[in-house]
C-alpha cells in the first residue's frame, strides 16, 4: 500500500514541542519562589530607594515611604543646580552621537561586508581587539590628545569621543547585519540601473533596519551613560552632562562629604527613565546587543 | 581610533611630562615598578577582579542562570521578575549604580545600616571599614547579568527531552544536574570567565564614586591609580605609563579570549 | 514481562478546553506489541508518558502486573522510554549513553559492560560505541536509543514515534527489524504512532485514539475489516475507505442516488438515511455494474487505483495491474456484499 492516502498521510510528523518539565514537588516550588523573591529584592532594592527618595521632601538614604510627598527635589535640581543644562547637554550629545555613529557605522559595516579586502579577517580581529580596551585605560591619552586638539569643553569633542567608544563593536555588528542581507537584492537593483549608492539607500538599508535600530539604541545608551570621558573632557559648567551633575550633589561641610540624597534621587529618576522605558519596550533585542559588547565601565 | 592609541603610545614611551615637557625615557616605568604603592594597587586590582568577577559574578551568574532555566522549564512565572530585576541593574548607567550604592552604604542613614539597626545591631561603616567588600558587592550587583545571560544561553540549548530521558533512566535531580547540566556548561565557562575578567578589570566609576580609592589606597585599583596620578598630581606622563601597563595587560587577555573563542567557533 | 492496565485514566492540561486523555481503559497482555494510533493531539503520547511517569493522571489508575504505578517515580516503574527525538546525551559517547541507566543504578562494572555489549550486538551498533551522538546518522541514533532502552531489561518498553524522523526507506526497513526484535525479546511493548501503515504492520493489537477517546481496540485485521466507527474506518487504510451517503429502500441500500447494493444485517433497523463505507478493494469494475465516469487512473505497479466520479463524489477503486481505464471512460461499479460497511449518519458509529 504505497499509494498516498489523503487522510492518513496528511498527518505530518509534528516536532516535539517544548514540554514543561513535570514533577516539581511542593518543596521545590516554595524554595524556588523564595529564591526569586530574594533575588528580586536584592537587585531591585536600590531602585526602590531611587523612586521613593526622589519624591521625598526630607529624603533619607534608606528606603522608606516619604513622609511628605513632594516634587521639590525636582524643582531644586533645575533651579539651583542647573539641571536643565545638564539635561540638554546630555540629550544633545547622546542624540548627535547616535546619528553620527549610525551613519559612520552603517557605511563602514556595509563596506566591510561587501568589499573584498585581502586582510579582512585581520581587520575584523583588530576591531574586536579594540573593543576590549577598557575605557579607564584610555582616559589619560584621550585627555592629552583632546587638549592638544582643543577639543575639550566642546560639543564636537564630546560627540567624537562618545562615538568612538562604541564604534568598533557597532561596525562589527553592522557588518554582521549586512552580511545577512543577500547580495542579489542589490544586484537586481544594479541591473535595473541604479547606482551603487542609491541601491544601498533604497534597497539594503530598509532590510537592515533592525540592525540599524540596534546600533542606534546602543550608541544612544552608551553616550547617555558615559561619564568617564565627560569627566575628562569637561570642566565648564555650561558643558556638563547629567552624570557630571550627579557629582555636584556632593557637599562638603566641615571636612565631611555628604550627599544630598533627595537631589541625587531626583536626578536619578530623570536619568534612568529613558533607559528603563527603552528597556521595557525592547527587552530581547537590547539584551542581545549589550551582551555582545564586552566593555568595562 | 588607531590614531588615538598610537599617538598615545608614542607619548608614554617617550615619557612626556605634560606639565613640563621633558624627555625622560623609561624613567616612568622604572618609577612605576619600584613604587611600593603600585604593588598595593596591583594587589587591590587582583582582589577586586577575583572577588567581584570570579567569585561573585561568575558564580552568582551561574547560579542564577541555572535557577532561571529550571524555572522556565517548570513554567514558574515569577522567575521573569527576578530576571528583569537582574537585567535592570545591568542595563542602567554605571553612575546611577554607583550613587544608588552610595546611598545603600551610607553610615548614618543608608538602607543597610538602617536595616541592621532595626534588627538591633550596630551600624557598620561599610565604606570605611570594609571598602573592598563594599565595592565588590556593588560591582556584583551591577554586573552579574552578563554572566547570567551567557550561561542562560548555554542552558537553553539543552532540550527538555534529555532531562526526561535521564529521569526515566533513573537519575535523580542531583544526578541530572551533575551529569547533564554541568557538562554542557563546561565549554562556555572558560570563555565566560575570561570575558568577565576583562570587563571587570577596567571598572572605574563605580569604585571612584564609592570610595575614591580609599580609605587611603585600600580600594585603589589600577584604573583609579592611573586617573589619580594623571589628573590629581598633574603627572600626565606617569599616568600614561600606568595606562600603558593596563592596556598591555588587557590586550594579553583579549588576545587569549579571541583565540579561544575562534577555536571554539 | 508484564501486563499493563489503564483504568479510566483522565488527563487535562491547564488552559485546554478538552481533556487530552479521556476515560482511557485498556488492557495490554504480557508480551504484547500494542500500538497507540491516532492523529496529532489525540492523546496517545500523553497516555504513554503517564505510564512512564512523566505525567500524572488526574483521575484513574495505571497498573503494571496488577500493582498501581501512579505516584511512583519513573525510575521505580521499571519501564524504558524511547523518545521521538531519541534524547541521546550529546556530551557522552554512545557506550556511555547506553551504559547510563546501569551506571545510575550502581550496577557493578562488569555487569554493565556485559549488558552494554549484548545490547550493542543485538542492534548491530558495536562499531559505533566510541563515537558521539552528534556524529551519527538518524538511523544510527535511533538504534542507540533502542539499545539504551534494552540494556535495562525493563518490564515494559515504551516508544514514542521512534520512526518518525527516519526517511521512508529506512522506516519500512526498521519496522520489520523492530517487530522481530520485540518477538525475540518478548517484552510488552507500547508503541505510539500516527502512521497507520506502521500500526498495521507492527501491532499485535491497535488502539485507535481520537481527541482523547479510545475509538477502537483490536487486531489489525479487525480494525481494518470491521471499524467501529467512521473515524477509524477513514483513518486506517490507504487509500482510505470510500464514504458515501445512502438511503435504505425496501431491504436494499441505495447509494449516491442510484447504486443499489444488498444491505447487511443492521443493529439499528430503523434509520432511513445512512452512511456507507466501501474500501477500494471492495468495489469491482464490471460491465453490468452501476455506471460511472473515470477521472484518472493511478497505476502503482502491482495494482491500479481508478478514480471514478459518482454523482458529486469521488470513489477510488482498486483493480489489478492490467486494467487501465482512461479518463473519460465509462465503467460499471459493483460492490462486494461482504465489504459493505454501514454507519449511522449522525454519530458515525458502525451499524454492521
Amino acid at each position: 500500500m504505497t499509494a498516498i492516502g489523503p487522510q492518513a498521510q496528511a498527518q505530518v510528523a509534528v516536532p516535539p514541542r517544548t514540554r514543561p518539565l513535570e514533577g516539581g514537588s511542593r518543596l521545590e516550588f516554595v524554595l524556588m519562589h523564595a529564591a526569586f523573591l530574594a533575588i528580586a529584592a536584592f537587585f531591585l532594592a536600590p531602585f526602590v530607594w531611587l523612586f521613593t527618595a526622589a519624591f521625598d521632601a526630607h529624603a533619607q538614604a534608606y528606603i522608606r515611604w516619604p513622609e511628605q510627598l513632594t516634587l521639590d527635589n525636582f524643582v531644586q535640581i533645575f533651579d539651583r543646580y542647573a539641571f536643565a543644562t545638564a539635561l540638554q547637554n546630555s540629550v544633545f550629545v547622546a542624540v548627535s552621537t547616535m546619528v553620527l555613529t549610525v551613519c559612520v557605522v552603517s557605511l563602514a559595516g556595509y563596506s566591510l561586508s561587501r568589499i573584498e579586502v585581502r586582510h579582512k579577517a585581520w581587520i575584523t580581529y583588530a576591531i574586536l581587539l579594540l573593543q576590549t580596551m577598557p575605557l579607564s585605560a584610555t582616559m589619560v591619552p584621550i585627555y592629552g590628545l583632546a587638549r592638544e586638539l582643543g577639543l575639550r569643553n566642546s560639543y564636537l569633542g564630546l560627540i567624537l569621543i562618545h562615538s568612538a567608544i562604541e564604534l568598533p563593536f557597532l561596525v562589527w555588528l553592522m557588518k554582521g547585519f549586512f552580511d545577512s542581507v543577500p547580495r542579489h537584492l542589490e544586484e537586481a537593483a544594479w541591473l535595473d540601473g541604479r547606482t551603487k549608492f542609491r541601491a544601498l539607500f533604497e534597497i539594503v538599508l530598509p532590510v537592515a533596519r533592525p540592525g540599524i535600530a540596534v546600533a542606534a539604541g546602543l550608541s544612544f545608551l552608551s553616550a547617555w551613560a558615559e561619564v568617564l570621558m565627560v569627566l575628562i573632557l569637561v570642566d565648564q559648567q555650561s558643558m556638563k552632562t547629567i552624570p557630571l551633575a550627579f557629582y555636584e550633589t556632593f557637599r562638603t561641610a566641615g571636612g565631611y562629604t555628604e550627599v544630598q540624597y533627595g537631589l541625587v534621587a531626583a536626578m536619578g529618576v530623570l536619568y534612568v527613565l529613558p533607559v528603563m522605558a527603552v528597556f521595557f519596550a525592547t527587552r530581547r533585542l537590547m539584551v542581545r546587543g549589550l551582551m555582545a559588547s564586552t566593555r568595562g565601565l | 581610533m588607531w590614531a588615538f592609541y598610537t599617538s598615545f603610545t608614542n607619548k608614554a614611551l617617550v615619557g612626556l611630562d605634560a606639565a613640563r615637557p621633558r624627555f625622560v625615557g623609561l624613567d616612568n616605568y622604572q618609577r612605576l615598578f619600584s613604587d611600593p604603592d603600585f604593588a598595593t594597587v596591583v594587589f587591590n586590582s587582583i582582589v577586586f577582579v577575583v572577588g567581584s568577577a570570579i567569585v561573585g559574578q561568575f558564580v552568582l551568574g551561574l547560579l542564577l542562570a541555572i535557577l532561571l532555566d529550571h524555572a522556565e522549564r517548570r513554567r514558574y512565572r515569577f522567575a521573569s521578575i527576578a530576571y528583569a530585576a537582574v537585567l535592570l541593574a545591568w542595563v542602567n548607567p554605571t553612575v546611577i549604580a554607583a550613587f544608588l550604592w552610595v546611598a545603600m552604604y551610607d553610615f548614618f542613614h543608608g538602607s543597610l545600616n538602617t536595616g541592621l539597626q532595626a534588627l538591633g545591631s550596630a551600624p557598620v561603616d561599610w565604606l570605611g571599614q570594609f571598602p573592598m567588600l563594599a565595592v565588590v558587592v556593588a560591582n556584583i550587583w551591577r554586573g552579574t547579568a552578563f554572566t547570567m545571560l551567557i550561561f542562560l544561553g548555554a542552558l537553553k540549548t539543552i532540550p527538555t527531552d534529555i532531562y526526561e530521558a535521564a529521569r526515566v533512566d533513573g537519575a535523580n535531580a542531583w544526578r541530572r544536574f551533575w551529569d547533564h547540566t554541568l557538562p554542557s556548561l563546561r565549554p562556555i565557562a572558560a570563555l565566560a570567565l575570561l570575558s568577565i575578567t576583562m570587563s571587570t578589570f577596567g571598572t572605574f566609576i563605580l569604585i571612584q564614586t564609592l570610595t575614591n580609592g580609599g580609605p587611603g589606597i585600600r580600594t585603589e585599583t589600577i584604573a583609579l591609580y592611573a586617573f589619580h596620578e594623571a589628573f590629581r598630581s598633574y603627572a600626565i606622563g606617569y599616568g600614561s605609563t600606568i595606562a600603558v601597563v593596563m592596556l598591555i595587560l588587557n590586550a594579553a587577555f583579549a588576545v587569549l579570549y579571541l583565540r579561544w573563542s575562534r577555536a571554539r567557533a | 514481562m508484564a501486563k499493563v492496565e489503564y483504568d479510566n485514566v483522565w488527563r487535562q492540561f491547564v488552559g485546554q478546553e478538552r481533556a487530552a486523555v479521556a476515560g482511557l481503559t485498556l488492557d495490554i497482555a504480557d508480551g504484547e506489541f500494542l500500538v497507540l494510533l491516532g492523529p496529532s493531539g489525540c492523546g496517545k503520547t500523553t497516555a504513554l508518558r503517564m505510564l512512564a511517569g512523566l505525567e500524572h493522571p488526574d483521575r484513574g489508575d495505571i497498573r503494571v502486573d496488577g500493582r498501581s504505578v501512579v505516584g511512583l517515580e519513573p525510575k521505580d516503574r521499571d519501564v524504558a522510554l524511547v523518545f521521538q527525538s531519541y534524547a541521546l546525551y550529546p556530551h557522552m559517547s554512545v557506550r556511555d549513553n547506553i551504559r547510563y541507566p546501569l551506571r545510575v543504578r550502581g550496577l557493578p562494572s562488569a555487569d554493565q559492560e556485559r549488558r552494554v555489549t549484548r545490547a550493542a550486538e543485538l542492534l548491530r551498533i558495536e562499531h559505533l560505541l566510541p563515537r558521539r551522538p552528534g556524529q551519527l546518522s538518524g538511523g544510527e541514533q535511533q538504534r542507540v536509543a533502542l539499545a539504551r532502552a534494552i540494556v535495562r531489561e525493563p518490564r515494559v518498553y515504551l516508544m514514542d514515534e521512534p520512526l518518525s524522523n527516519l526517511d521512508a526507506k529506512l522506516r519500512t526497513h526498521t519496522r520489520t527489524e523492530l517487530k522481530a526484535l520485540q518477538k525475540q525479546l518478548g517484552v510488552t511493548t507500547i508503541f505510539v504512532t500516527h502512521d497507520q501503515a506502521e500500526a498495521m504492520t507492527m501491532a499485535d493489537r491497535i488502539a485507535v485514539l481520537d481527541a482523547g477517546h479510545l475509538q477502537q481496540l483490536g487486531a489489525p485485521d479487525d480494525v481494518y475489516q470491521h471499524p467501529a466507527n467512521l473515524f477509524v474506518a477513514q483513518f486506517i487504510g490507504s487509500p482510505p475507505m470510500n464514504v458515501l451517503a445512502a438511503q435504505r429502500d425496501d431491504g436494499v441500500l441505495v447509494v449516491a442516488g442510484g447504486w443499489r447494493m444488498p444491505i447487511p444485517k443492521l443493529r439499528d433497523a430503523g434509520a432511513a438515511t445512512l452512511t456507507v463505507g466501501l474500501r477500494p478493494e471492495a468495489i469491482f469494475l464490471a460491465n453490468d455494474g452501476y455506471p460511472a465516469e473515470v477521472l484518472v487512473s493511478e497505476p502503482l505497479g502491482s495494482e491500479v487505483i481508478v478514480n471514478v466520479k459518482l454523482g458529486d463524489a469521488l470513489v477510488k477503486v482498486r483493480t489489478g495491474p492490467d486494467v487501465r481505464p482512461q479518463a473519460g471512460d465509462r465503467v460499471g461499479l459493483r460492490a462486494d456484499p461482504a465489504g459493505v460497511r454501514v454507519f449511522d449518519r449522525d454519530t458515525g458509529v458502525a451499524l454492521a
